[in-house]
């Protein structure tokens, strides 16, 4: 019987935040979704919940469409009603559903472009469904297809080069200046979550030391104390300069706070080595004119938003092969998908017995010289073909029984294009080490 | 001879395909290539050292009145100082300036013809070895200098006027560690070139009774000199870093470089190549 893949959901797209809260769906078990009685047509299913999607991808099988199944048990989980729900969702049947979860597995349907975490999450929400036995031969397969299409396009294309938040790209700047952040040492002038934000990634790079200062003193112990890093009182700045080799400045002030002059001096104190600034404050806190200082960089906001747009850019334009590269992986997906069926099944069956014993043939046949006479020939031939007929009769008849039974059948069809390699899949790198370690 | 012959000709092809290699390896940033050139190189230098050693012990009273064995030797030491910087600094990229250098040289030594040099006869080895080694093994080191200091100046003008970097300038390395090779280059290179300097002037005491005889070769050396003194005290007194010296050492090669290859081979002097 016709099995059907069909995915609905919302994302940040298509309902605001305050929806995607009500309608998560994070750490739900599948089998909480009373989508398992007898008369359901849902036979396989995977939950996606982020915090900018929400998604069900299910396999079904009969007349009924599941739709008005899965929203309704969706919705009553959320406590809610199905109505309220239904303005904000999508639906993808078929070869939508199969295009939309390669696109969301490689990060192109992702609010920042190309950002690597999806994947992470798509794995989890996987294993939970795996564990969970809703997961079934489709959607397996599914799964695994689109996990190798994403790392396809992350290899194949540039997709995930290239910092696109601000703070990365002030981060990798940093990189291309000092090479190992780790000796380095960064003064906060200030708070803010941009400012926090780029402390907290140079700190994931383990830097040596963090300063803070602020204008209010207790705030700036308080923003040491959430990094472990040294308050410092706001007079002390100058003091302080010479030692700081990254310096992230956001106050609210409105005169420039660091001048070329004094810079001058600083510069000179830290025996020219290479200080770099990272100017987030509007207006700005330092002179961009300690720029033409030698050992001396300062990027300010506007400068950093320049670098993230250039890579965007490249990213959409990323996008684009990625895109291409998706629709092959559909295509033959869908061409997977027939082949499960019964027919072409026996057919590839036959036709590899047949190219099997015309092979060994040709083999034997040259070995025996050009003397043999017509009868033997006819003989050895009869033999290889009813041979390779004989042998896949049990297969053959064993699929045609199992094809009766709905739940089974393709299992057993995939088990069986499987076990005779009709697919040519190659073998997963891992299989041999994952043997060595059940033996261990 | 022949087999002597051919042996160069096999260097200088390792030569060529390590210096083609590393810039495949640059190019299309893949490690496989890269790691090609350094084996190359890592032969051609053995093989080089071998045919230095042979030509020496078979002759070396001979082998010494040859301009062509200085541009040999040469080369030999860049390639060393390379692959000890490669080995302490793990700076591969300077295989950019080394390779293509060595192979110039190593190349010259072989087309160049060059008329018996004069030695002095008072020749001690240990004036010799002096002499050469100290500027030889400080040249070389000027030469990595200039390297490191052309990718600072790119790279650094890059960041300061806010020009998005593409992916190879990306994966070379931080400013940082081309101002390292250029500490490297004053704080060893300097001391190297005074001893050499010296070790030219007293011998040149002993053997012609003068120290100084204004040849165009002493002139300059004595102007690379007070340059690199300079330098050699801003940057270790001071603290200069970066841009500055990375240009001034730029400057220092390419005059050791026309004092080298210019100099000895067009004008008269006491180090005349010329035939």
């Amino acid at each position: 019987m016709q099995k059907y893949i069909q995915l609905i959901g919302l994302n940040h797209r298509t309902a605001p935040l305050e929806i995607r809260e009500v309608f998560a769906l994070n750490e739900v078990s599948p089998k909480q979704l009373d989508l398992w009685q007898e008369n359901c047509p849902v036979k396989e299913l995977i939950i996606l919940s982020t915090c900018n999607r929400v998604e069900l991808l299910t396999i079904s099988q009969g007349h009924d469409t599941p739709i008005e199944w899965m929203l309704r048990s969706w919705a009553r989980l959320c406590s809610h009603e199905p109505e309220a729900l239904r303005p904000y969702i999508y639906i993808l049947n078929h070869k939508e559903a199969v295009e939309h979860i390669f696109s969301v597995a490689s990060s192109l349907d992702s609010m920042v472009l190309g950002e690597p975490q999806i994947l992470g999450q798509m794995k989890d929400s996987y294993r939970l469904c795996v564990e969970q036995g809703t997961t079934g031969p489709i959607l397996n397969r599914l799964m695994h297809k689109a996990f190798s299409v994403a790392k396809r396009i992350r290899t194949e294309t540039k997709i995930s080069q290239n910092a696109v938040s601000i703070s990365f790209a002030a981060v990798e700047l940093a990189k291309n200046i000092f090479g190992n952040l780790a000796p380095k040492k960064v003064m906060l002038i200030g708070a803010g979550e941009m400012a926090e934000l780029a402390a907290s990634h140079l700190i994931n790079n383990g830097i040596q030391q963090l300063f803070v200062t602020n204008r209010t003193y207790a705030r700036a112990v308080e923003i040491a104390s959430h990094f472990q890093g040294q308050a410092i009182p706001f007079t002390e700045i100058y003091n302080q300069l010479p030692k700081a080799d990254i310096i992230i400045s956001s106050t609210g002030s409105n005169q420039t706070l660091i001048n070329i002059k004094d810079m001058r001096q600083i510069i000179k104190k830290r025996k020219y080595k290479p200080m770099f600034f990272i100017d987030i404050a509007v207006p700005r806190d330092i002179d961009p004119d300690i720029n033409q200082l030698d050992n001396i960089y300062i990027y300010d906001i506007d400068d950093l938003k320049g670098v993230v747009e250039e890579n965007l850019e490249q990213r959409r334009e990323e996008a684009e092969i990625a895109k291409k590269i998706i629709n092959e992986e559909v295509t033959a997906f869908e061409g997977w998908l027939r082949s499960l069926s019964l027919k072409p099944t026996i057919i590839d069956l036959l036709n590899y017995g047949e190219n099997l014993a015309q092979k060994e043939l040709n083999k034997t046949l040259k070995n025996l010289g050009p003397d043999l006479s017509p009868e033997t020939r006819q003989a050895i031939e009869q033999l290889a073909f009813s041979l390779s007929k004989k042998l896949l009769h049990y297969p053959i008849t064993f699929l045609k029984r199992k094809s009766q039974e709905e739940e089974s059948a393709n299992y057993f069809t995939s088990l069986i294009r499987r076990v005779f390699d009709l697919d040519n899949e190659p073998i997963p790198p891992e299989a041999h080490t994952l043997k060595k370690q059940k033996k261990d | 001879m022949t087999f002597l012959t051919l042996f160069d000709m096999t260097i200088a092809l390792l030569y060529f395909l390590g210096a083609l290699f590393f810039l495949g390896g640059i190019l299309g940033s893949t490690h496989f290539l890269k790691r090609c050139s350094l084996i190359t190189t890592l032969i051609a230098f053995l093989l080089h050292t071998i045919d230095l050693v042979l030509k020496v012990s078979q002759s070396p009273e001979f082998f010494i009145t040859q301009g062509q064995f200085y541009f040999s030797l040469l080369a030999w030491v860049l390639l060393m100082i390379y692959l000890v910087l490669w080995w302490r600094l793990k700076l591969q990229f300077l295989a950019l300036t080394a390779s293509p250098l060595a192979l110039m040289l190593f190349c010259s030594s072989m087309a160049i013809n060059t008329d018996t040099l004069s030695i002095p006869s008072e020749l001690s080895l240990l004036w010799f070895g002096l002499h050469i080694a100290a500027l030889f093994v400080s040249i070389a080191l000027l030469a990595m200098a200039f390297g490191a200091g052309l990718c600072y100046i790119y790279v650094d003008k890059k960041i300061k006027h806010k020009i998005k970097l593409n992916k190879l300038q990306r994966d070379l390395p931080a400013l940082t560690s081309f101002d390292q090779v250029n500490h490297w280059a004053v704080s060893i290179g300097f001391p190297l070139f005074t001893v050499g300097v010296l070790s030219g002037f007293l011998w040149a005491g002993f053997t012609w009774g003068e120290i100084f005889s204004f040849d165009p070769k002493e002139i300059l050396s004595l102007a690379i000199w007070f340059v690199f003194a300079y330098l050699f005290h801003q940057r270790l007194a001071l603290g200069w870093k970066g841009r500055k010296p990375a240009k001034m050492a730029s400057w220092l090669f390419i005059l050791s470089l026309v004092s080298f290859l210019i100099i000895n081979l067009y004008l008269p002097t006491h180090h005349s190549f010329q035939p």
